[in-house]
């Protein structure tokens, strides 16, 4: 590889972002870094690519060594073919055409451009000769007998439990013009989920799903050894350690990677790329930074490097220690935002755009969010088709701590002198979007939309973790985090291993919890129904030149809290007199109202549920109070907002006449 | 004349300034159908917020989380928003297309309008702005068309490079070129206006044509006029805005009110600003026709009369 357009910038970098995240005290946990494995290896991956950059397409052949640790014989193995997806008769285009997904709404129109495939010309296994005639792609999700996203095969013996086999497949990708993560934009070739890869053997089946439009990945740990040929002039970035680089006598470079306790492999190459190295020691050593930044993105350089550092940082904080020696971070170019926001082990995709400005936090916050995955999904793998909260849920919710750890809670979404945002919030939003219609726990396939998959596995989840959080208190839940990643960390935990870990760490019984925001449909939304004073004789009127007040000194205040959705939530009520008293109520929420009732020399001058702010969950925090002396400031100045934009309009078509 | 002395570009403004009376009256127009748009939208959102201590978010701030939250209820003030604000804007545009004829009027006839005199010009013109309305809806059609080709060639400028510049670059000029073109068709149908109040012209496709005579023949002059006057809009629209966004106090609500009535006022200013000095200049040309000397026909030869033939 000839690296044309290296540019370190670790200098100005560690100056501007270095001393803020940096920790230079190893702890105990670098004990893990020996040759121990982290994980328990089941595959072992030596794949040889080459790439023609011209036709994006890729020649090559892999060797799986497969150990069966299933505890029982096994004879058919199940294989992904995930480029077969970006096909017009496939499973995942059929679900884009009914419900859209990321980048694509419902009826979107096929383009020949986007057409991906995975060709296995031979498969081989070791002791049983060629197989290739024995494959048989099967549907195992749905009847689309046109889906040719995995296919099994059946050996002519089964493997006994402990003992390997061995396959060797020749295949070629056809990649797609920038879809779902995955393609080519210009001279950009994102290469992911591009070899034949096993299932899992998880819960004593084969789990092997299709493609979806809304489904992600799982796989096994183990071990993979990727040599990727290249033109010479191609920039590549890859998941795993470059081990070495061989030109060639054809131009091209062999590049030959090396990665362990890892699920995945994936790489990129673009000979436009301008690469910015870094480093950041975190309680495992160092970490090298590698992040590839496309034409005209160079300002988004040090975004990416300030947020990524500041993950590094929090993440060995709080949850756990990054085990990895690198982390490679690939900024997209422009017509190639698609292959952004994406995860994959060591290397993660972001995005960002010519125009980027620094008061919207999209650089720092999608690449917060796909470093996070490298805990929840990289080294915790939970199975992303059927428990997608645990990795996305999870993640976005230690994105909203995280992002407001670096950029400030109020700050960490939105920055402008004239608004600004935080992740809160923003979950809030994504939640509150369709926040009805699908539960947290649903295959991810199931939902009935893209944005009801999203809405709910990002933006529900990481909502009502927030409030779990205001619960159980921030330390606890910080603490359960870093249990559950310490614990299950290299392994596929389960919705009910997450939540009995917080069972666990908390000390209480949260079924109630749980059954409601992960397991139902419920809304939360509770409201002041009413509040107000009344003169205790109110038949007795007023003396004759005395003002109300002055006779009636005995009140009697009704404060009346309705529970409007289903969502059953305990509540505490703060009420405030105009003498300066207070009253504090605690309610359990489960009836659908309550009454409390106050007989004082005072009137009401407030009451607010949930004083604190705790319930992010709440669907409207208006109803939550109420304030006797009116305040119609709010409504003014969205009336003022909104009469202006009727006017503007008004005038730009009166430009008509 | 003090207008010929001065320039059509300061004269226009000073006959603004002198017919402003117009301006105020639009002007109060168009903030009466903004209130009533806004109208149902403030009171259920006084209803939410008056007594909410929530509200607070929107008092102290653009709280941009309190707004996209207010947008998210099931039974949102601003839900009802879009739908009103078209409506009215619509009867705003039938609205403006009555008065035009009268504020024409008001302009290239340099007389006081009386009451009675604006509104049957509005009357009398109404239906000749109605058929222009409809023949710039024809002539917007090609640029409607140039926007979608330039749109399809942004992409595929954007699929040749692997820089983001070139396609950037290519759809900011377009932007102009377009914006351009816009400003040069508002012109010519805004001269035809004039030619149709001034001339008293029933056929608008020939006041059409004359119009782009016009134009052509004095073309820099007059887009000159307009592109002077629209930028002194966008420059202190984009002033105000800025103003509002970044340096008023976010609990400022009466003086944001009053900032951004001035904004609306000024562009419904410089726009009749524009519609008065190109009525001027057409006064001014129209003078000129007149004073220059008029072309008489050479006198006739004299011939003697044809002798007579002989008679018999």
């Amino acid at each position: 590889m000839r690296l044309t357009k290296v540019f370190v910038l670790a200098a100005a970098l560690a100056i501007s972002c270095g001393p803020i995240f940096s920790q230079t005290t190893a702890t105990s946990a670098a004990a893990d870094t020996s040759t121990k494995p982290l994980s328990t290896r089941v595959v072992a991956y030596q794949i040889e690519a080459k790439l023609d950059p011209t036709k994006h397409t890729i020649a090559a052949s892999e060797t799986l060594t497969y150990k069966n640790l299933t505890g029982q014989p096994q004879q058919t193995f199940p294989f992904h073919l995930y480029l077969n997806a970006f096909q017009p008769q496939s499973t995942f285009m059929t679900e884009v055409r009914l419900a859209g997904t990321r980048g694509n709404g419902p009826d979107s129109e096929w383009d020949p451009k986007h057409f991906g495939s995975i060709t296995v010309d031979k498969l081989e296994v070791e002791g049983a000769g060629d197989l290739t005639n024995k494959m048989e792609f099967i549907h195992p999700d749905d009847k689309n007998s046109e889906d040719r996203t995995v296919f099994q095969v059946t050996l002519p013996k089964p493997i006994a439990p402990g003992a390997s086999v061995e396959f060797r497949v020749v295949f070629h990708d056809v990649l797609p013009k920038v879809v779902e993560r995955t393609g080519y934009a210009h001279d950009f070739d994102m290469v992911g989920q591009w070899f034949p890869k096993v299932g899992v053997w998880w819960k004593n089946a084969w789990n092997c799903h299709q493609f979806h439009a809304t489904t992600e990945f799982f796989a096994d740990f183990g071990t993979f050894d990727v040599k990727i040929t290249v033109p010479q002039n191609e920039i590549v970035g890859a998941g795993g350690d470059l081990v070495s680089s061989t030109n060639n006598s054809d131009g091209t470079t062999t590049l030959t990677y090396h990665s362990e306790d890892v699920h995945d492999f994936s790489w990129t190459a673009s000979p436009s790329f301008t690469v910015v190295e870094d480093s950041w020691t975190g309680s495992q050593g160092p970490v090298k930074i590698h992040l590839l930044m496309s034409p005209g993105h160079m300002a988004s350089a040090p975004r990416y490097m300030k947020a990524l550092k500041g993950s590094l940082y929090f993440f060995d904080q709080w949850y756990g220690p990054y085990p990895y020696d690198r982390i490679t971070v690939v900024d997209p170019p422009h017509g190639g935002i698609d292959a952004g926001g994406m995860e994959y082990p060591t290397l993660i995709t972001a995005g960002t755009s010519v125009h980027m400005p620094q008061g919207l936090l999209e650089p720092e916050f999608v690449t917060e969010h796909e470093f996070g995955h490298q805990y929840w999904y990289g080294m915790v793998a939970t199975n992303e088709f059927e428990e997608a909260w645990l990795d996305e849920g999870i993640n976005s919710y230690t994105e909203v701590k995280v992002m407001d750890a670096i950029y400030g809670h109020e700050t960490s979404f939105l920055n402008f002198p004239f608004a600004h945002l935080g992740e809160t919030e923003e979950q809030r939003f994504s939640y509150l979007g369709l926040p009805d219609m699908d539960p947290v726990a649903r295959l991810a396939w199931k939902f009935i939309s893209s944005d009801s998959y999203g809405d709910i596995t990002y933006g529900k989840s990481a909502t009502m973790l927030i409030t779990l959080e205001k619960v159980i208190g921030e330390d606890t839940m910080r603490q359960a985090l870093h249990t559950y990643f310490m614990r299950y960390r290299f392994t596929h935990p389960t919705s009910e291993d997450f939540l009995k870990t917080i069972e666990e760490v908390s000390g209480k019984d949260l079924r109630w919890y749980f059954n409601q925001a992960v397991y139902g449909t419920q809304v939360l939304d509770y409201s002041l129904a009413d509040a107000h004073s009344d003169p205790l004789k109110w038949w007795d009127p007023p003396a004759h030149g005395s003002k109300t007040s002055e006779k009636v000194e005995l009140y009697r205040t009704y404060v009346t809290v309705e529970r409007k959705g289903d969502f059953t939530f305990p509540v505490d009520l703060q009420i405030k007199f105009d003498d300066g008293s207070t009253a504090l109520e605690h309610w359990d929420g489960l009836d659908r109202w309550i009454r409390y009732q106050y007989d004082r020399k005072a009137k009401i001058e407030s009451a607010q549920i949930d004083a604190h702010n705790q319930i992010t969950m709440d669907r409207n925090p208006f109803n939550n109070s109420f304030v006797a002396m009116p305040d119609p400031r709010a409504a003014h100045k969205l009336r003022n907002i909104w009469v202006f934009a009727s006017e503007w309009l008004s005038q730009l078509l009166a430009w008509l006449t | 004349m003090a207008a010929a002395k001065r320039g059509t570009f300061f004269s226009g403004a000073a006959l603004v300034w002198q017919w402003q009376r117009l301006v105020w009256w639009i002007f109060a127009v168009c903030l009466i159908f903004g209130l009533f748009s806004t109208h149902e939208m403030t009171e259920r959102a006084s209803s939410l917020l008056d007594h909410s201590a929530a509200a607070q978010r929107l008092v102290n701030g653009f709280d941009a989380s309190a707004i996209i939250m207010l947008q998210q209820l099931p039974d949102s003030p601003l839900e009802i928003q879009g739908h009103n604000i078209v409506h009215f804007s619509l009867l705003f545009v039938v609205f403006m297309l009555f008065v035009t004829g009268g504020i024409l009027a008001s302009y290239a006839l340099d007389e006081k309008p009386t009451t009675t005199a604006f509104f049957e010009a509005a009357g009398h013109h109404f239906w000749r702005f109605f058929r222009l309305l409809i023949y710039l809806a024809i002539v917007l059609l090609p640029i409607a068309g140039l926007a979608a080709l330039t749109s399809a060639m942004y992409t595929r400028v954007q699929e040749q490079s692997i820089s983001p510049y070139p396609a950037d670059h290519f759809a900011e000029a377009a932007a102009v070129v377009i914006l351009l073109l816009l400003i040069i068709v508002r012109l010519w149908f805004d001269m035809a206006q004039v030619i149709a109040v001034v001339e008293d012209e029933k056929k608008m496709h020939r006041a059409l044509r004359r119009a782009f005579g016009l134009l052509r023949r004095n073309f820099f002059s007059l887009f000159w006029l307009y592109l002077r006057v629209s930028i002194i809009a966008w420059a202190l629209f984009a002033f105000g805005l800025y103003f509002w966004m970044f340096r008023l106090s976010p609990q400022s609500n009466v003086t944001a009110f009053l900032l951004s009535q001035l904004m609306i006022l000024i562009w419904l200013g410089t726009r009749l600003w524009q519609r008065a000095s190109e009525s001027l200049w057409y006064r001014n040309y129209q003078a000129n026709q007149v004073s220059a000397p008029a072309w008489t026909p050479p006198p006739a030869p004299m011939y003697m009369p044809a002798a007579a033939e002989p008679q018999p």
